[in-house]
């Protein structure tokens, strides 16, 4: 009955996790023949490569800007919904929505709304009186950061906001009630109630936030194409190796991303474990 | 308790503007895709289309004449269109079924490297799939897999397995072990228990994991950009490559998003609970 499931993470996940490390050792390269042993090398190549650099930076950018704005959106968000008394459920299946949807659709949307001649964007800043007719979003590396992170949001967002407002509902409500007797104050009761008991659930969000904030690749490729300035390490990888076709090097850019990524998601996961136990 | 009226205001507020970020892109969108082409660029902007048309919709799925540029796009749409669906079922379906059996083997058999084995499928959740893509590129074209059904399905059902399983096995943990023992008394076999007993009660939970497959598979870029060249390709690939083509216009790319996102839109639209429960099962893995 395992058979199945075994053979396929078998040949299709442990095998080529096996292949990537053995190969990231050796020079594999279609264009060049033989895979001659080659060592740390590729690894080491990594520290002296100005691209993969500027990728890392921009990468650790879009974590950042990423995880502190689905952070307090999402806590916002969810805290809003879980007000409602009524069509709760029509509010959060619109708010998961662009979630479900495929990430380089929602980029080509986007892309769209950006497109500066007849973009939504462009003529809502004008409707409301701005001087944004025209107006280039790609053109300055920081708005286009900016830009790509805003798909990434609205993507990812709702994540945030379904796992938060999961733990908001299970709070007991005569907390509250209790607390309103004393006469708390609704951001008395937020910061003393709401907020300690979400903890842990805002971690696991966070958690989450940074490993696709990681992964982000869809929004970037289509918006902006393979320009270095908005362009995450995991496109970096995909170039490297499918258009450069410097196998063994994206390789090891790949088992280090990996390892940096669960590193990252280790540490939450130790920081929520020893905070659970405080509590 | 009564609340005052300018705290029921603000929270409206906030949940108008929370839906108006959640919507208005899908809504400009579909907007977009009936508008005519020579309207675009009309300003002050029109939030609504003033004149819909369906011709976008007709020159894409090949009712009225497709080719552009030299090239069939309503043929590349239709077949795109007819890859998506196929390789999503086929996962979905794989997917879910190979858990279902597995979860049931780790849940209920006794079998030795029982904790073992299911750790280590678990396990690769944390694995991101691009640390595998390289070599699973050579295999694939070792094996004659590249732009083939077969490749690119097994590769989203390696994909999705590890999380299905968790939420499987997770749900037969909580199931009650006494209708299975009365039937294995009654010499019931294992094959029969799974599909005659415990898979109608898990029901919500493979719906769970169903979705999550198939609305993963259904949004891959990545992988199919590498595996599904040509033939197989399916719509994620086409709609991006239709936006870098200037004969392609903007009208008829917001058409044929419509379409891809109008499958997930349907499934958030009538299995939210499922997937809203799916969701948190994973994300706390």
């Amino acid at each position: 009955m395992v058979l199945p499931i075994l053979l396929t993470m078998g040949g299709l996940v442990f095998y080529p996790l096996l292949s990537t490390a053995w190969d990231s050792l050796h020079r594999v390269n279609p264009m060049q023949a033989g895979t001659p042993f080659v060592g740390i090398s590729n690894y080491t190549r990594v520290f002296s490569d100005v691209e993969v650099g500027q990728a890392w930076l921009n990468t650790f950018k879009y974590v950042v800007i990423a995880v502190f704005a689905e952070t307090v959106l999402g806590v916002l968000a969810a805290s809003l919904i879980n007000q409602l008394k009524s069509g709760r459920q029509w509010v959060l299946a619109a708010v998961v929505l662009p979630w479900a949807l495929p990430g380089v659709v929602s980029g080509v949307i986007w892309q769209w709304i950006y497109s500066p001649g007849p973009g939504l964007l462009n003529g809502l800043l004008v409707m409301i009186g701005l001087d944004y007719e025209g107006h280039l979003w790609f053109n300055d590396s920081t708005s286009a950061m900016l830009a790509v992170s805003v798909v990434h949001i609205w993507r990812m967002l709702p994540l945030t906001i379904v796992i938060v407002l999961a733990a908001m509902q299970s709070i007991p409500g005569d907390l509250y009630e209790a607390a309103r007797i004393d006469g708390a104050s609704r951001l008395v009761m937020f910061r003393n109630i709401t907020l300690p008991l979400t903890r842990g659930a805002i971690a696991v969000a966070m958690t989450n936030a940074t490993v696709s904030a990681f992964n982000l690749f869809d929004e970037a490729i289509v918006l902006a194409r393979n320009s270095l300035e908005t362009r995450p390490i995991l496109l970096q990888i995909y170039l490297e190796a499918f258009k450069k076709l410097n196998f063994s090097y994206g390789m090891a850019l790949s088992l280090m991303v990996t390892f940096i990524s669960l590193a990252i998601s280790l540490g939450y996961v130790l920081r929520i474990h020893r905070s659970t136990r405080l509590d | 308790m009564k609340e005052p009226r300018h705290i029921r205001l603000g929270i409206w507020a906030g949940v108008a503007l929370l839906l108006a970020w959640s919507l208005l892109p899908i809504y400009w969108t579909l907007a977009s895709s009936v508008t005519p082409t020579v309207e675009f660029n009309a300003r002050p902007l029109h939030l609504f289309p003033e004149h819909p048309t369906g011709e976008h919709y007709l020159r894409l799925l090949g009712v009225l004449d497709g080719h552009m540029g030299g090239v069939d796009v309503a043929g590349e749409f239709r077949l795109a269109l007819f890859n998506s669906i196929l390789t999503s079922s086929a996962a979905t379906v794989l997917c879910v079924l190979m858990s279902l059996l597995a979860a049931y083997a780790f849940a209920r058999l006794n079998f030795p490297g029982r904790q073992v084995l299911f750790y280590a499928v678990v396990g690769t959740m944390a694995v991101p799939g691009y640390a595998v893509l390289i070599p699973l590129f050579r295999l694939m074209v070792s094996l004659r897999q590249i732009d083939a059904y077969l490749g690119v399905t097994l590769i989203y059902v390696s994909a999705f397995l590890p999380l299905c399983l968790w939420l499987l096995k997770g749900v037969m943990d909580t199931l009650p072990q006494s209708l299975e023992e009365a039937a294995r008394m009654d010499g019931a076999s294992h094959m029969r228990i799974l599909f005659s007993i415990i898979a109608p009660i898990a029901a919500p939970g493979l719906t769970a994991a169903a979705i999550l497959t198939f609305l993963g598979a259904w949004g891959q870029y990545v992988v199919p950009l590498v595996f599904s060249p040509k033939n197989t390709k399916p719509l994620t690939v086409l709609i991006p490559e239709f936006a870098g083509k200037n004969f392609v216009d903007y009208g008829l790319i917001m058409a044929g998003g419509s379409i891809a996102i109008a499958v997930p839109c349907l499934l958030v639209i009538f299995l939210n609970r499922y997937l809203i429960s799916g969701l948190l099962a994973g994300s706390t893995k």
